[in-house]
């Protein structure tokens, strides 16, 4: 066994040992900066910082301070060797060795602590016993309360401090100059690895800062965003409301709409006070504003209503006119006045005006008159009345003539029926958007119903009624139900059911009597046959025409139940329900009839006119359309004269009602020569040439005479002599009946029969093969009708 | 003797252990004291903290010459420094470097702006030696 030697470390201070303890400080050196630049984990930085001086210095208690925002704290943020780690303390800067090496950014080596400090210790020992304890301060005793040698480096990064590095230890320690430049060195990475980690951090922080700013910033835009949206929405409704309000009324294309339209454009220019004239709810504030857009007037449109300015006077004092219209004037006139400031160039709406306060007259009546201010203001009035309704000398009337030299008719919405449609197209997309209904029509049965219906309070019900539906919507087509309609559907007793026809002058519905449900037929009038014609007046020959008519008797004659002035202003006539045909319906559908059965119809229509014809009434538009042919119980063939809605009074010259103007009335293929010439005397035997026309036309299905134009018919009746039915027909026409036809159709009436007794007379007399009977004719209801006769 | 410091002295000037100072008075009173820290400079100046006006600055202010013996107990020797007063900082570097360190102190004891460094007294080195102590020591 040989003795090798020992391996054995180098001998302190030898080359050697210099090498060797050189090239461990250069591994942990190169370890130190690899671990150090390799990460950005500030909890990684820290430990590796640690271990790396535990590495190179056998110091057992090192701490990581950092500079806290501010300046003026440090705070513990890695510790080593003490039981305390002390994580999360802090340091005051300028306080102790850490905090003097923060405030001072040098580093600070102190070997003899305990010393120092035990001569501090003295010292203020005698300063207390001195008295001059009050000069001390606190204490503080950060790090290592015995510690005996402390090295603390400021973490310095292109000049700025981000903390401390202190090593220290319960021993005295020296630092060479050697070691105090590896402190040095690994501080300066431990600096640059901590900013760099706390850029990445503040970056990091930053990025998510503005991911959340971001975010907050998108959340906040897209609420902006919905808001504005919202806004736009509410603004475009208002936009939307104010222009329905405007363009609503006025939308359709009836001819009533149109020469709404005309006047419209036709008044806009003018500067003087304008009357607009129509049921309520018709449309007149609509009506107005038009005028207003169309006469590019620059001020405003200024709305008054008048019903409400009395209390509107004493409510909005700040909107008093500063202009002086004297001391003694009333609130309502100042009131007015203000309005008229705010209207100055534009537009002042007066509604209702019928019903201002009386105190605004004096003031409104001396704008009227261009005495005072505001002859720049276009004034326009509406009102329900028309002029005269006030009564002659009243102080509405005179207010209404002046305003009445220009004036604009509003229809009514029955007088305008086919506008309908459009209209509630119209309401129903604009009140389902404001609702937020998803409605994208009505039904057709619903759009029939609305078109039927009365609308007593115009357009304002129809969209009242609209929205109602829309409310309650269950589906995107809105059904209107009666009883939403109930009211519009009232004349007098009578409750309308359906419309069974129209003709120029009006429009028949089947109606109920509210109490007894007795069916009847109502007569509606139209309103625009009464244009231009004094309401009162109206009113007055409407009422006689009516009374003389219920005061026929005749069985034949078409029963008056009722007749009144419904609230939209419309005449009707209430009238016994007839089932059955009218002639002309009958001989249109089934063709001509045979001559006893003519004869059978003819008799009757001649007891109905032979009353009316006592009573000095002329019925003047006798025409198959007008002879109604039904089953009365057990008799069929039933004839009823209706509609003696033109009868002449031959007694008086008072026209009547639909004879006001002067116009030829009734219809051009029936009519008589005398009623065509429109000289002399019109009498009975006018109806009796009417009532012959009617009998060739069932004989033989054909009109008496041909003619393209109805001036053509007229002419033929005053001078073209007809052929006889017999030759206008295969179907055999008794010659009696042939030459009695003829007689009527004289154009002088002095060679017709004198009367419609007379012409039944003739009529019986005449002889046919088979006479018409009551068999025959149910046999004949049976076959063709049995619906009229309660049988399907 | 040596008139320069070696480097050796270096680590025994900082390791915390108090040197002993001896000056006299104008008149020849000799005074010795305890001071805390013999600040190396460089090979040929040392700086000696003036902290408060007792009688060494009194007799140095007199008569420049001192003499500091620095202790090595590692190296069982002892340094004798012959100095020379040359002047007194209250700034640069060595003024901070050594206010730095008493400013610590201070700090930890309470007694801030009140045991401070008022200048930095910057001594020549007149000579320098090294005596080992006795075998017995």
């Amino acid at each position: 066994m040989s003795d090798a030697p020992e391996s054995s470390a180098p001998s302190p201070g030898s080359p050697q040992e210099k090498l060797a303890r050189r090239t461990k400080e250069l591994e942990v050196l190169q370890r130190a900066a690899e671990n150090l630049s390799s990460t950005l984990d500030l909890n990684e930085i820290y430990a590796s910082a640690l271990r790396t001086m535990g590495e190179l210095f056998e110091f057992h208690h090192s701490i990581i301070v950092l500079a806290e925002p501010g300046g003026e704290t440090l705070r513990v943020v890695a510790s080593r060797g003490y039981d305390d780690q002390g994580v999360g303390g802090r340091v005051k800067v300028g306080a102790g060795v850490i905090g003097l090496v923060a405030e001072r950014r040098k580093a600070l080596y102190a070997g003899n602590l305990g010393q120092q400090r035990a001569y501090a210790a003295a010292q203020r020992r005698q300063m207390v016993e001195a008295g001059r304890g009050q000069e001390l301060g606190e204490a503080p005793v950060p790090g290592l309360a015995d510690a005996e040698s402390q090295f603390a480096i400021p973490l310095l990064a292109r000049d700025e401090l981000i903390g401390v590095f202190s090593i220290e230890s319960p021993v005295k320690r020296t630092f060479s100059p050697h070691e105090r430049g590896l402190v040095s060195i690994v501080a300066n990475q431990i600096a640059i690895a901590i900013h760099n980690a706390q850029l990445f951090e503040e970056r990091t922080q930053a990025a998510i800062a503005l991911q959340a700013a971001n975010a907050s910033l998108e959340v906040r835009v897209a609420e902006r965003t919905a808001a504005l949206e919202r806004e736009l929405r509410v603004a475009e409704e208002l936009l939307s409301d104010a222009r329905s309000r405007v363009e609503g009324p006025l939308l359709g294309d009836s001819g009533a709409v149109r020469v709404l339209r005309e006047a419209i454009a036709r008044e806009a220019p003018r500067k003087e006070p304008l009357l607009l004239v129509g049921p309520p709810g018709a449309g007149k504030e609509a009506v107005a504003h038009a005028v207003h857009a169309a006469s590019q007037r620059a001020g405003a449109f200024i709305f008054v209503s008048c019903p409400e300015a009395h209390t509107a006077s004493r409510s909005a004092s700040l909107e008093l006119s500063t202009v002086d219209i004297g001391p003694d004037c009333a609130f309502e006139a100042r009131f007015l006045a203000s309005k008229f400031e705010l209207a100055a160039g534009g537009t002042l709406y007066l509604d209702a005006v019928h019903e201002l306060p009386d105190e605004c007259y004096p003031f409104l009546e001396a704008i009227l008159r261009r005495e005072r201010v505001g002859d720049d203001v276009r004034v326009v009035g509406s009102t329900t009345q028309y002029v005269g309704r006030g009564g002659h000398g009243s102080r509405v009337d005179a207010l209404l003539r002046v305003f009445s030299r220009y004036r604009i008719a509003v229809p009514a919405l029955a007088d305008r029926r086919e506008d309908i449609p459009a209209i509630v197209g119209h309401f129903v997309r604009r009140l389902a958007r404001q609702l937020g209904k998803s409605v994208t029509g009505v039904s057709p049965e619903s759009m029939a119903r609305l078109t039927a219906y009365l609308w007593p309070g115009n357009i304002r019900e129809l969209r009242t009624v609209l929205e109602r539906a829309i409310m309650t919507a269950r589906s995107s087509v809105i059904e209107i139900e009666e009883d939403l309609l109930d009211e519009g559907l009232a004349v007098g007793s009578y409750r309308l059911v359906s419309p069974l026809g129209s003709g120029g002058m009006g429009e028949v519905w089947l109606a109920k009597h509210r109490l007894l449900a007795r069916p009847a037929a109502v007569k509606l009038i139209r309103h625009d046959v009464k244009h231009g014609v004094p309401q009162d007046q109206l009113v007055r020959r409407f009422q006689r025409e009516a009374q003389v008519t219920a005061g026929l008797r005749s069985p034949h004659t078409v029963q008056l139940y009722d007749f009144g002035v419904n609230d939209t202003g419309s005449f009707y006539y209430v009238m016994e329900l007839l089932n059955g045909f009218d002639l002309h319906t009958m001989i249109t559908r089934f063709g001509p009839q045979p001559a006893e059965r003519v004869i059978t119809l003819l008799r009757q229509a001649c007891r109905s006119l032979s009353e009316a014809h006592t009573h000095a009434l002329v019925h003047r538009d006798i025409k198959p359309a007008n002879l109604f042919v039904t089953c009365l119980g057990p008799e069929y063939d039933y004839l009823k004269v209706l509609d003696f809605g033109i009868v002449r009074d031959e007694r008086g010259s008072d026209a009547t009602l639909l004879t006001a103007q002067n116009l030829v009335q009734g219809t051009p293929a029936f009519m008589a020569p005398e009623v065509v010439i429109g000289e002399g005397r019109i009498d009975g035997r006018a109806d009796l040439y009417s009532l012959a026309c009617c009998a060739c036309f069932a004989l033989t299905g054909r009109l008496l005479f041909q003619a393209s134009t109805a001036a053509q018919m007229l002419l033929h009746h005053v001078q073209t002599r007809p052929a006889p039915p017999s030759q206008m027909t295969e179907l055999p026409v008794p010659p009696d009946l042939d030459a009695l036809l003829m007689m009527c159709l004289e154009k002088d009436p002095g060679l017709r029969p004198a009367s419609a007794m007379e012409l039944d007379v003739h009529l019986a007399r005449i002889k046919v093969e088979q006479p018409w009977t009551q068999e025959q004719a149910r046999e004949w209801w049976d076959t063709h009708a049995p619906e009229t006769l309660g049988r399907q | 003797m040596d008139t320069r410091l070696p480097a050796e002295i270096r680590p025994v000037l900082d390791n915390g252990i108090p040197a002993a100072m001896v000056t006299c008075s104008g008149d020849g009173v000799p005074n010795a004291t305890a001071i805390s820290q013999v600040y190396y400079v460089s090979e040929t100046h040392v700086a000696l903290s003036f902290q408060f006006f007792n009688k060494t600055i009194r007799n140095v202010r007199e008569n420049p010459r001192a003499h500091v013996t620095v202790h090595d107990i590692h190296g069982k020797s002892l340094w004798m420094l012959e100095l020379e007063f040359e002047r007194s900082e209250t700034e640069g570097p060595v003024f901070d470097a050594m206010d730095m360190q008493i400013e610590a102190i201070a700090s930890m004891t309470g007694m801030t702006g009140i045991f401070k460094l008022r200048a930095a007294d910057i001594y020549r080195v007149i000579s320098v030696e090294r005596q080992f102590y006795p075998p017995h020591v």
